[in-house]
């Protein structure tokens, strides 16, 4: 792997075609503590984060932990195996780390990195105490990442319950050099609802795309996305459906007319697969023939809107048989314009930049590779 | 192309359709709002008879969110699929996807109805 890791940075130099990671997951090393710096001190007491007993007792909630998947076990582990740090605290926690491994490592120009540890937040019944994790968070990531190494790019996180403050902070952070995405943590509010338009509004105006991420409460907290069907018994059940979440969404962005509202608004949707829009874009087309008098406002097929406004990470890269399969997925989606290479490190279903680049059609390669994501975000990147 | 003398003026009154055999094709002819329409009736999505539809108005390209009504007694809705078309020009209301169903030239020469198709 090591030979191969190194021929693939210099192959990427040779083209000039930069590697941009669009998943990394940065992590607390001590859950919340690691953010104690950055909370008010009314907040520090109310969350008893310096680890002194809150009022609450020792057994129900007498800690406060960000909300994340707790019913659902992995087998193998969330975290790669092999990312622990040598002072053996968390995968994704420690900068330099992250730097040797990923960047050095496996040849990634520029990794956006999206809080492992805030996906959640939407899931907060207390709005003030979801948009004050979030600005601690956003002051910790510049701090601790974006001052550390200038290939690490931020996705400054707002929380989704009071949109007002969510556009707050964006204009509060978003000039920071090295942030580059609005990382929005869904609710079991659909994004089309406008109840998100002033984040959409604020992220426009700042030049920064909303990005959405596999929420780890999905299907886990009532307040977080539900998932179709019902409840799940097995973690490969629920993991294989979290992209249910995301078929719902983009069918809501794109029939409530948000794109007509927000034209410069472009969004991100990170580890929620991709081989599913083809039926996805297949219906809503057909759809809109039949039925485009209920929503006028939409000017074009939906799938123009898809294609022109959201991006897809890649991983978990879909492995089909027949690599055709892949290939033909890629053509039904316009790939060449919509994928972003990620690796999703440090988590367990990690993909290696070279080896999921590899799978796709060569044409496309340097596109997913980098240039769809140059020209996402711009002279951020 | 070849005249087909269709009917009397009068067997087609305002608001009135007739769906008649020309050379092999069936062919809708419609009178709406003094204004006469030959349209072929095989619907370009899935064959059905497209001139068993209805004919009324649609909701015009807006902003967000609002409901502007027009185009009335313009548009020709297939009975099985709801598409719409434009009896003027045979296309979908403001180009938003490529069907197109083929329309005739319609004129009244003296007291008959005639359709070159």
């Amino acid at each position: 792997m090591k030979a191969m890791e190194r021929a693939e940075v210099r192959r990427a130099g040779a083209t000039g075609v930069l590697t941009v990671d669009c998943d990394v997951h940065p992590h607390f090393k001590q859950g919340l503590k690691d953010l104690l710096p950055y909370l008010p001190s009314g907040w520090r007491r109310r969350l008893g984060v310096g680890l002194e007993s809150s009022w609450s007792g020792d057994v129900y909630a007498s800690r406060f932990s960000l909300p994340r998947n707790v019913m659902y076990i992995n087998p193998v582990g969330a975290l790669r195996r092999d990312s622990y740090p040598s002072d053996g605290s968390i995968p994704g926690s420690d900068p330099a780390y992250v730097r040797e491994q990923l960047l050095e490592g496996a040849g990634v120009d520029r990794a956006i990195l999206l809080g492992g540890d805030v996906f959640g937040l939407g899931a907060l019944p207390d709005p003030d105490l979801a948009a004050t994790v979030a600005s601690a968070y956003n002051d910790w990531l510049t701090e601790r990442w974006l001052e550390f190494d200038d290939r690490f790019r931020g996705a400054l996180v707002v929380a989704p319950q009071d949109p007002a403050l969510a556009a707050r902070e964006i204009d509060r952070v978003a000039g920071r050099p090295g942030m580059v995405e609005v990382m929005l943590p869904l609710t079991n509010v659909l994004m089309g609802d406008r109840h998100y338009y002033p984040i959409y509004e604020a992220a426009e105006r700042n030049g920064l795309p909303i990005g959405c991420h596999v929420n780890s409460v999905d299907g886990v907290f009532v307040k977080g996305p539900q998932l179709a069907g019902g409840v799940f018994t097995y973690y490969t059940e629920w993991h294989a459906a979290l992209t249910e979440v995301y078929h719902a969404n983009v069918i809501s962005l794109v029939c409530q007319g948000v794109f007509e509202r927000f034209p410069g608004l472009k969004v991100v949707i990170a580890e929620g697969g991709f081989a599913w829009l083809p039926d996805v874009l297949w219906r809503l087309d057909r759809n809109y023939q039949a039925l485009r008098d209920e929503v006028p406002w939409l000017k074009r097929l939906p799938s123009q809107y898809v294609f022109d406004h959201i991006r897809f990470t890649t991983q978990p890269m879909p492995e089909p048989a027949r690599p055709e399969h892949l290939a033909t997925l890629c053509e039904v989606i316009d790939a060449g314009r919509t994928l972003l290479f990620s690796s999703d490190y440090p988590h367990w279903d990690f993909d290696h930049p070279a080896m999921a680049l590899n799978r796709l059609p060569e044409a496309i390669r340097d596109r997913v590779r980098g240039e769809n994501a140059a020209e996402l975000f711009g002279d951020r990147l | 192309m070849t005249r087909h003398v269709v009917c009397r003026v009068d067997e087609l009154p305002e608001g009135g359709r007739r769906i008649v055999d020309l050379g092999g094709r069936s062919i809708g002819v419609f009178r709406v709002d003094g204004r006469y329409y030959a349209v072929r009736n095989v619907c370009p999505h899935m064959g059905a008879p497209l001139c068993l539809g209805t004919i009324g108005g649609t909701m015009l390209p807006s902003e967000p969110h609002t409901y502007v009504y027009g185009l009335e007694n313009r548009i020709l809705r297939c009975p099985w699929h709801g598409y719409e078309f434009d009896l003027e020009t045979g296309r979908p209301p403001f180009g938003t996807f490529p069907l197109r169903v083929r329309t005739y030239p319609v004129r009244v020469e003296g007291e008959e109805l005639v359709v070159e198709a």
